[in-house]
């Protein structure tokens, strides 16, 4: 399985704090991989290096095989990354449907002209982005909230749509903050289903950062383990269960495989 | 707004104020004063709206941008156009003249609006505020220093060229352009980029270029507007185009609730009525005569009433929908 997402002795520092320490790593193109570890390990800023939010002082990041040096947040959603936040970040102000559009002109060409003009092609193109928003809802069983507020949404809702509002950037490697942070039991079942669904169905890789061991255990085929910015171990769910260093370090003696 | 309508409407609109502007002569002027400014402000009210409202980003030099379209547009009227126009030209060359000094107004204040916002516009909230100040005081001293401009008596003189025909044409462009922009896929990404900056850039936006387009459309139309004023008012100087009038723009934008085109419309007509109204009542009987002189208080008891009573603007309907009226 070749990777989509590379890091090369990444190293990030914010003054004298090194947030994330040469960490190296890579995620294949229809994997679903787990980035876990203790609070303030790093997680979230391995994704914001990811996504371009922060630029790594050292090391290197390839998405598809191409550096991402440079390359703001809104041109890496272009080439492929989508990403949902740790503190729900829906527009606010727009209804559900409108959030899910506003995410697709990501690779619409109709510009400023085109929405003055509103040329029969143009109409067009804008029912088609209605149809297809309308359709990635359904998948979500979302569709008969379209025209509410997006945060007047039950919080499980929420989080689901800002899944959905990623998706629809036609995303390539799709990166999840703690999506099920404050789900009931029965949410996080439905949850998994859901991201495994995603996966299977659009073909893209997912790397999702979780405090959720039942759940990343269960869903995830490879796992990396961050420690106070430096990656301490990587496999798939079993071996990280056995290993020694991820106990210690985070796992505890609970979710641990006798080795 | 349905879209295929929209073009429609618009063509109603422009048609309408073309029977105005033609039977203006037949109504009573103190009316078509009070309708020509109306129209002017609603072009300034709408277009800054779609730089506070939709896109939030909170502009206090829109005034600034109306002067350097009145300047521009006297200037072409004023210098250009009896050097360039033949002697003794006809009604229909003045009017195209006019079409000319009107799109060179808006050109101008895009360019000043695309100059201003371009380094300014990665500041937020507060600190673009200030910067937007400080503009709108800098060309009031940069048009006070031009000598040629008139200096700080600015210019006189000017053409009467504004009637109720370009007024009302220009609003209703102002309010199809700002609706139809807000209403596409691609102007969504207005309001995304004011409700969530970070979201909006995750989520493919560029969201620099989305504040500097707002703020380039909304100057232009603001340069339009001060180049109605100028051919209304036939006079222009440098006081008229300051920071207290940015506020009261500011003004009718929040007390038609940010981001609302319909309720915006409606406070830019109400509060260009409010003095006319205050005028009329204290001119009723000698012991209301305070009214008239009031103004300034009244309009900043209002505003505090509203704050803390209505915060989302007076004209604002359908919470519950999105906002994209």
């Amino acid at each position: 399985m070749s990777a989509i997402l590379e890091f090369d002795q990444v190293t990030i520092r914010f003054g004298g704090l090194t947030a994330v320490s040469a960490v190296s790593m890579a995620v294949g193109s229809t994997e679903l991989a787990g980035l876990i570890g203790p609070n303030g390990a790093g997680k979230t800023t391995v994704f914001n290096l990811t996504t371009g939010v922060y630029q790594p002082t050292e090391g290197k990041i390839s998405f598809c095989g191409k550096d991402s040096d440079g390359l703001r947040p809104f041109e890496l959603t272009r080439s492929g990354i989508a990403r949902t936040f740790q503190n729900i970040r829906l527009f606010k102000s727009l209804s559900v449907l409108d959030n899910v559009r506003t995410a697709m002109q990501v690779h619409r060409t109709e510009g400023i002209w085109n929405a003055l003009w509103r040329g029969g092609r143009f109409l067009k193109a804008e029912a088609q982005v209605e149809k297809q928003a309308l359709e990635l809802l359904s998948l979500f069983r979302l569709e008969a909230l379209r025209d509410e507020v997006a945060t007047s949404l039950s919080y499980g809702d929420q989080r689901r749509l800002e899944i959905v509002r990623a998706l629809a950037t036609q995303p390539k490697l799709l990166l999840l903050d703690e999506p099920a942070a404050g789900m009931n039991p029965t949410e996080k079942i439905e949850l998994a289903r859901l991201i495994r669904e995603i996966r299977d169905r659009f073909q893209i890789a997912v790397l999702l950062v979780e405090h959720d061991m039942q759940l990343v255990m269960d869903l995830c085929e490879r796992i990396h383990v961050l420690d106070h910015g430096n990656k301490i171990a990587e496999g798939t769910p079993a071996e990280i269960r056995r290993n020694p260093k991820v106990i210690e370090a985070y796992l505890g003696e609970e979710h641990a495989l006798p080795g | 707004m349905k879209h295929p309508g929209a073009r429609r409407w618009f063509l109603v609109a422009v048609v309408a104020s073309l029977g105005l502007g033609w039977a203006q002569d037949r109504l009573d002027p103190y009316f078509v004063d009070i309708l020509t400014r109306i129209g002017i402000n609603v072009i300034l009210a709408v277009s800054l709206n779609l730089i506070n409202g939709h896109a939030g980003q909170f502009s206090l030099g829109h005034a600034g941008f109306m002067g350097v379209g009145a300047y521009t547009a006297a200037a072409l009227t004023l210098f250009a156009g009896p050097k360039i126009l033949p002697a003794g030209a006809g009604f229909w060359l003045q009017s195209a003249w006019f079409l000319v000094a009107l799109l060179g107004a808006g050109l101008m204040a895009a360019l000043a609006g695309l100059l201003v916002g371009a380094p300014s516009l990665r500041l937020k909230g507060d600190y673009l505020a200030i910067v937007t100040l400080g503009f709108g005081q800098i060309i009031a001293v940069i048009f006070r220093n031009i000598e040629w401009l008139g200096g700080a008596l600015g210019l006189n003189g000017i053409p009467a060229r504004t009637n109720l025909f370009w007024a009302f044409s220009a609003a209703a462009l102002t309010i199809y352009v700002v609706t139809a922009l807000v209403n596409s896929t691609y102007g969504r990404g207005f309001l995304a980029t004011h409700d969530d900056e970070v979201a909006a850039e995750s989520m493919g936006m560029n969201t620099t270029r989305y504040k500097i387009v707002a703020f380039v459309v909304g100057s232009f139309f603001a340069g339009i507007a001060g180049a109605l004023s100028g051919h209304f008012t036939l006079t222009i100087n440098p006081k008229g185009f300051d920071f207290n009038r940015s506020i009261e723009i500011v003004v009718m934008v929040i007390v038609g609730g940010m981001g609302r085109t319909v309720g915006v419309i409606i406070a830019a007509a109400l509060l260009t009525l409010l003095p006319e109204g205050l005028r009329m009542l204290s001119g009723m009987s000698p012991s209301l005569k305070w009214v008239g002189e009031s103004r300034p208080l009244l309009y900043a008891i209002l505003l505090i009433a509203l704050m803390l009573l209505r915060p989302q603007g007076l004209f604002t309907w359908k919470r519950k929908k999105a906002a994209t009226a």
